[in-house]
């Protein structure tokens, strides 16, 4: 649950404005391949008769690295980039970041939107003809097999699964009627932590046969035939003492 | 930075930088432009998810452990929802929609959702300049979309329904939310939470504000209606209720069913009514439904009103009660116009004055029924008290003599229409009246009045008389203050002015000579015949 935090606005009266540029799929990951000093490129802000004009340029080297495996690096990445500013129109669009420990601050206030486009040239349609092959292959394919599949079910003395089964059986024994006091005690504990079992569950909790414990909890229990707990046993109320931090009170049989 | 000079352009280069130990997310924070959102004006602003959604998703355990819940519920509750191919979402908080407070307590809130798909077919990255000249960076993680929240009061989903029901008929829009705050007020000191629900929702009759008679009968409560609402007990507040619901209800569809058939309802009676289904719930105000002109309600009502005043009555004034009965039976002779409905207020008048305590059903509420037309315009009898405590009367057009519920109901839609302005004038109105000392007597509802044959004709004018027999009706059947009885004279109705109104209702007080008894700490003058 994130705090109520306070805005740091700090931030938004400082800066003079920022660019929301967006940016292509294949050029950002371009960019995210960049070298650790970040560097990924050249923007040129001009102007021509009088309009202004951005165009970014892409390093040479991540250019290259680009180029996709198949293609053994024939394709390259394309490096201009015009970009298109335009006003932020019917938005006021502010930046915030929130930070690994939680503080938000608000980094200051969106002036210009732009798009990077690319220039449109032989190298951009191939790099797009690729991207569009990769995208419409189905992600799952039939195959053919060569033989056909042979696991046929054959004829076993004993199932593996089944003999585990029983060498588990074997191992842990018959489930031997403890003292009953000591019954009691894991039954009451049990209780403890939930108020509705099933015979199965108590039956693995106390490791006790079947009808030994249900002699004992016919004692000290009751069975919900219907309601919401189905067929669950439960404490009787004169042993029952759900309160929160209390302890219980139990009396032995 | 280089620069390139160049004749007819100039151009400087800066390099690009996307930062890669960005320990920061930056999002985008979207305003309406309409809003007019600056964000340099805010002086402190908070910021945190909307956690609200997170009980709808979460599947919370309400007992964990100990009593109440069972061995390995969580389990199979899981293997049960699989098995049903059930696939429950999860609760990101990171889609969780962001609260926004600018300025603290006083100042705005905005509620951010957050915006889909943005960053699948492109990214956005914000670049910023660096002090050095060169860009950097930054990929746009998420897109929050802002909108300011409405810290105004606004209609619900049913009121805003009733209210468009009623487009056509209401001129005034600023009343809707006036009404329905004056509404709230009187509610929340009456009634419990149920009643204010229901009283909500049937405001209809007490909605528009151009119907004056509403806006009236809001301002002018009655001085000892508040003290005899209070001092029903629970079960009268609940059979209050009860019939105010039952007004309501049949304000829609007439309940004939299980009240006598007073009176067959003419084609277009019920046009453009809203049948209000919740019978249960109920308003103590039945002003509003008075208001609504509706011949067919207030039949119906005012047998729920009879049994309720019947059963106040009893605890309060017995004597008053039977006084009433035969005021009302008097009334209901004066009729010209409703034969059907006199005979059964007249056998009505007659086992009321039975003195049977439990006198329910038709009669009783026939009677009642009659007593409804006078406290819509003020009328009080220690039984409608506390009913017109919370509903104060309505106006009506003729005085409370109008036992003719129907000429009653139509006359006050007559009325309703020609006033334009509605509370306008009727608020300076009330305030008037409440000025006027509370020397003057009550004036007993004008029992003695002519009535308009259709209702519809009658001038507002002379639709009230100031009379001592007026005023002799109103102190026999209900004590009233001075205040009371000059609400009951409005000076729009007996076109006299408040000074005028003041003095007549002297002399004719001076003339009557009522007894005095003092209710709250006020003043109530009453008649016993």
């Amino acid at each position: 649950m994130s705090q109520n935090t306070e805005l740091n606005l700090t931030g938004v009266k400082q800066s003079q404005g920022m660019w929301l540029v967006k940016v292509p799929k294949y050029l950002s990951q371009q960019w995210d391949n960049a070298a650790e000093k970040g560097e990924v490129g050249k923007i040129t802000i001009g102007k021509k008769q009088g309009k202004t004009e951005v165009h970014f340029s892409l390093d040479a080297e991540l250019s290259a690295l680009g180029a996709t495996e198949e293609k053994g690096g024939l394709l390259q990445v394309p490096r201009d980039h015009p970009f298109t500013v335009h006003t932020v129109g019917g938005q006021t669009l502010a930046v915030f970041s929130q930070s690994s420990t939680d503080e938000i601050r608000l980094e200051g206030m969106v002036v210009y939107r732009a798009e990077c486009r690319p220039v449109v040239n032989d190298n951009y349609m191939k790099l797009k003809k690729l991207q569009i092959k990769e995208s419409t292959k189905p992600q799952r394919i039939s195959q053919q097999l060569e033989r056909a599949v042979t696991s046929v079910f054959k004829p076993v003395a004993n199932h593996d699964f089944n003999v585990e089964y029983e060498k588990k059986k074997k191992s842990e024994g018959k489930m031997v009627r403890a003292e009953r006091q000591v019954v009691l005690d894991m039954l009451f504990s049990a209780f403890e932590k939930h108020q509705y079992y099933n015979i199965k569950d108590l039956v693995d909790i106390t490791r006790q046969p079947v009808t030994y414990l249900k002699e004992i909890m016919r004692e000290i229990g009751t069975y919900n035939s219907k309601g919401t707990h189905k067929s669950t046993w439960e404490l009787k109320p004169e042993y029952r003492h759900y309160h929160s931090a209390e302890e219980e009170e139990r009396e032995s049989a | 930075m280089t620069s390139l000079g160049s004749s007819s352009s100039s151009a400087t280069e800066y390099t690009v930088r996307v930062p890669k130990n960005t320990s920061k997310k930056y999002n985008i924070m979207a305003f309406n432009a309409g809003d007019r959102v600056n964000c340099s004006t805010w002086t402190q602003a908070r910021m945190e998810r909307d956690m609200s959604a997170r009980r709808i998703y979460g599947e919370e355990e309400t007992t964990e452990g100990a009593a109440g819940s069972e061995f390995g519920k969580k389990q199979r509750e899981e293997a049960r929802r699989k098995k049903f191919g059930i696939v429950t979402r999860e609760f990101k908080v990171e889609d969780q929609p962001w609260i926004l407070k600018v300025n603290g307590k006083a100042g705005k809130r905005f509620k951010g959702l957050k915006k889909g798909g943005v960053t699948e077919n492109a990214s956005y990255y914000i670049f910023t300049q660096c002090p050095d000249g060169a860009f950097e960076a930054f990929p746009v993680h998420g897109w929050y979309n802002f909108t300011p929240q409405a810290k105004h009061r606004t209609l619900t989903a049913e009121e805003a329904e009733e209210e468009w029901g009623r487009r056509n008929k209401v001129v005034n829009h600023f009343s809707i939310m006036l009404q329905r705050r004056l509404r709230e007020q009187e509610h929340g000191e009456d009634e419990g939470d149920e009643a204010e629900k229901s009283g909500k929702k049937k405001k209809k009759g007490g909605r528009g504000g151009d119907l004056c008679i509403h806006d009236l009968e809001d301002d002018l409560g009655m001085s000892s209606d508040d003290s005899d609402s209070s001092m029903g007990d629970d079960g009268e507040n609940k059979s209050k209720v009860k019939k105010n619901t039952g007004k309501g209800a049949k304000k829609k569809k007439p309940k004939s069913s299980d009240k006598e058939a007073l009176e067959d309802s003419d084609d277009g009676d019920y046009e453009g009514l809203e049948v209000d289904y919740m019978s249960d719930e109920s308003s103590s105000d039945e002003e509003p439904e008075k208001g609504k002109p509706n011949k067919g309600e207030e039949l119906p009502k005012g047998i729920d009103e009879a049994s309720e005043s019947e059963e106040e009555s009893e605890e309060e004034k017995q004597n008053d009660a039977e006084e009433k009965e035969e005021e009302e039976e008097e009334e209901g002779k004066k009729t010209p116009v409703q034969i059907e409905k006199k005979k059964k207020k007249d056998s009505s008048g007659e086992s009321d004055t039975s003195d049977d305590s439990d006198i329910e059903g038709e009669t009783a509420s026939a009677l009642f029924m009659k007593k409804r037309t006078p406290p819509k315009r003020g009328g009080r009898g220690s039984a409608g008290s506390s009913r017109t405590g919370s509903r104060p009367g309505t106006p009506s057009i003729d005085s409370a003599s109008t036992s003719n519920t129907l000429r009653a109901a139509a006359s006050k839609l007559e009325q309703g229409k020609r006033q334009i302005q509605g509370p306008g004038t009727d608020s300076p109105a009330a305030k008037r009246l409440k000025m006027e000392p509370s020397s003057q007597s009550p004036v007993p509802s004008g029992k003695s009045t002519p009535q308009p044959p259709s209702g519809k004709s009658t001038p507002s004018s002379s639709d009230v008389q100031l009379t001592e027999e007026a005023v002799r009706r109103y102190l026999i059947r209900k004590p009233m203050t001075t205040k009371d009885l000059l609400k009951k004279f409005q000076t729009k109705r007996t076109g006299l002015s408040s000074e005028q109104t003041v003095n007549v209702l002297a002399q004719i007080l001076k003339r009557l000579n009522p007894e005095r008894k003092n209710i709250n700490d006020k003043m109530h003058f009453y008649l016993t015949e």
